[in-house]
């Protein structure tokens, strides 16, 4: 009972930090057609910043403040010096992103080396979730990481801005030619997308080991995601981290790191193989 | 207030379907485009909203040169857009889809006008449902709407009646009229639909393998001058 408990508070733990990587990879794929190789590096990123300001400062909490920010900038530079000069040419903005994911990860190894580096836990003490000893900062990643989706949730459905934005997806041309400064639209979105993910990485630092392939292990589960809970779809990026971020954890408990990534990667085929749209269909 | 003067344009792939098209919209006009399809009319209009680069030549409204300017610059300049086919946001609400024609522009307030639905009621009463869900001719009135209440100059009106069951047509044709003498708006409408042309239009012109290759100044010779219509309309 209080192994599953245990568990299913990791569960929550995980997908929701997958969320919000994956809404930014939603998002930047329905309002750009963009595949953005490089925002599992924008997790890495967050998470280094972390690093970084507590190396030097001391402070944990000054780090996850600054990580969105920093990335929020990041995004704005990656959007205006590559992405909107090829965005038009899919598979050139999948190599151009790629290329700039391997630049970050060895960026990441000059400055840091290539070992692992550990944030300390900022808060250590345990609390009783119905008779489990479960760590405060996990309940406090989750707390947080909800709020911030709900708060992407509540943008995009219920803002004007997110109105605009959805607009955009839908019928790019059109919304043009109603007076929505298209560009402006995308420069927002994807600075937003990857605030997200530098958040998540910074905010997963101190539970995870940090090291310059970390951007990878988030990247890959985050693009199941999106492809079993349905490309285009904001509600698809919570389906399938939940089922995504799920199945990782479960699976992860009773077997091999290994085998758990095997049994992840059929369950998301089986899913793909029947529901080619994800599980959101053609939804938007 | 409008002025085209040589304008070329097309599709990437396919070369130049406008071959040097000139002339003219005065304020408060409302000038039918006529011809056959396959004759450019569609590709002038989305040149002039800015959905395709022009490839030489320039069109100017109110004396600003616009050729050349992304498309969003084109509409907050005051050219309004009912494309062909309507491109309503179908999982909108009827209220989200008129809100987009104001959201961009940033000279209006960010709200729809208390009298948004005098013209065309049955929004009012379908604010809340999804676009999609409407039929073609109401579609086609909240398309017109979405343009309106972003407050044009100059509207292109690109085959509103295409698809839309006759009575619709015509109420659509009346309450067009009615804004265009009441407000002054200026339109420029391709249309097939010849009652449609001469319940709404002052003056027609006739295009033809990219060119303007005639004209008629006065809508009635629609009528008085069969040759016209039999020479550029009928297949």
């Amino acid at each position: 009972m209080e192994a599953t408990i245990a568990l299913l508070l990791d569960t929550a733990n995980f997908t929701l930090a997958l969320l919000l990587v994956t809404l930014g990879l939603v998002v930047i794929f329905g309002l750009m057609n963009v595949i953005n190789m490089a925002h599992g590096e924008f997790f890495l990123i967050g998470a280094y910043v972390v690093v970084a300001v507590s190396n030097a400062t001391g402070s944990f909490w000054l780090g996850l403040l600054l990580a969105p920010a920093v990335l929020a900038v990041v995004g704005l530079l990656v959007e205006w010096l590559i992405i909107r000069h090829i965005y038009h040419r899919f598979i050139d903005t999948i190599l151009a992103t790629w290329g700039l994911s391997l630049v970050i990860k060895q960026g990441v190894v000059v400055l840091f080396g290539p070992g692992a580096q550990s944030v300390p836990n900022p808060i250590p003490a345990a609390v009783d979730v119905f008779g489990v000893q479960y760590p405060a900062y996990r309940l406090f990643i989750m707390a947080l990481s909800a709020a911030l989706a709900l708060a992407t949730y509540y943008l995009f459905f219920r803002t004007r801005l997110g109105l605009q934005i959805r607009g955009v997806i839908a019928n790019r041309a059109m919304a043009a030619s109603l007076g929505i400064n298209t560009r402006r639209m995308d420069r927002a979105t994807f600075a937003v997308g990857s605030a997200l993910a530098g958040f998540a990485g910074a905010v997963m630092a101190p539970i995870m080991s940090v090291d310059p392939q970390m951007g990878v292990g988030f990247l890959i589960p985050s693009f199941l995601s999106v492809l079993v809970g349905g490309v285009n779809s904001l509600v698809g990026a919570l389906i399938g981290s939940g089922v995504i971020g799920g199945a990782t954890t479960i699976f992860s408990a009773g077997i091999s790191q290994a085998d758990a990534q095997i049994l992840v990667f059929l369950l998301a085929m089986i899913i793909i193989r029947f529901l080619p749209n994800g599980i959101t269909g053609g939804r938007k | 207030m409008l002025a085209v003067e040589n304008l070329v344009a097309g599709y990437p792939s396919g070369g130049s379907v406008l071959k040097g098209v000139t002339f003219d919209v005065a304020k408060g006009e409302v000038v039918a485009l006529l011809g056959r399809n396959g004759m450019g009319k569609t590709t002038l209009m989305r040149a002039l909203a800015g959905q395709l680069a022009k490839q030489s030549g320039s069109f100017r409204l109110d004396g600003r040169d616009l050729g050349g300017s992304p498309s969003y610059a084109i509409a907050n300049a005051g050219i309004g857009y009912v494309p062909q086919g309507r491109e309503i946001f179908k999982d909108f609400t009827v209220e989200e889809n008129l809100l987009m024609g104001v959201l961009g522009k940033p000279n209006l307030p960010k709200r729809l006008p208390g009298d948004i639905y005098d013209f065309f009621p049955i929004l009012g009463e379908r604010r809340k449902q999804k676009a999609g869900t409407m039929s073609g001719g109401q579609q086609q009135q909240l398309a017109i709407m979405r343009c309106l209440v972003g407050q044009p100059k100059l509207v292109l009106l690109d085959e509103p009646s295409e698809g839309i069951q006759p009575s619709i047509v015509d109420e659509i044709g009346r309450t067009l009229q009615t804004i265009a003498r009441s407000t002054g708006l200026t339109i420029l409408v391709v249309e097939q639909n010849l009652d449609f042309v001469e319940t709404l239009a002052g003056r027609a012109l006739f295009m033809e393998n990219g060119v303007i290759a005639d004209r008629a100044d006065h809508i009635g010779e629609l009528r008085d001058k069969p040759e016209l219509v039999h020479r550029y309309l009928s297949i």
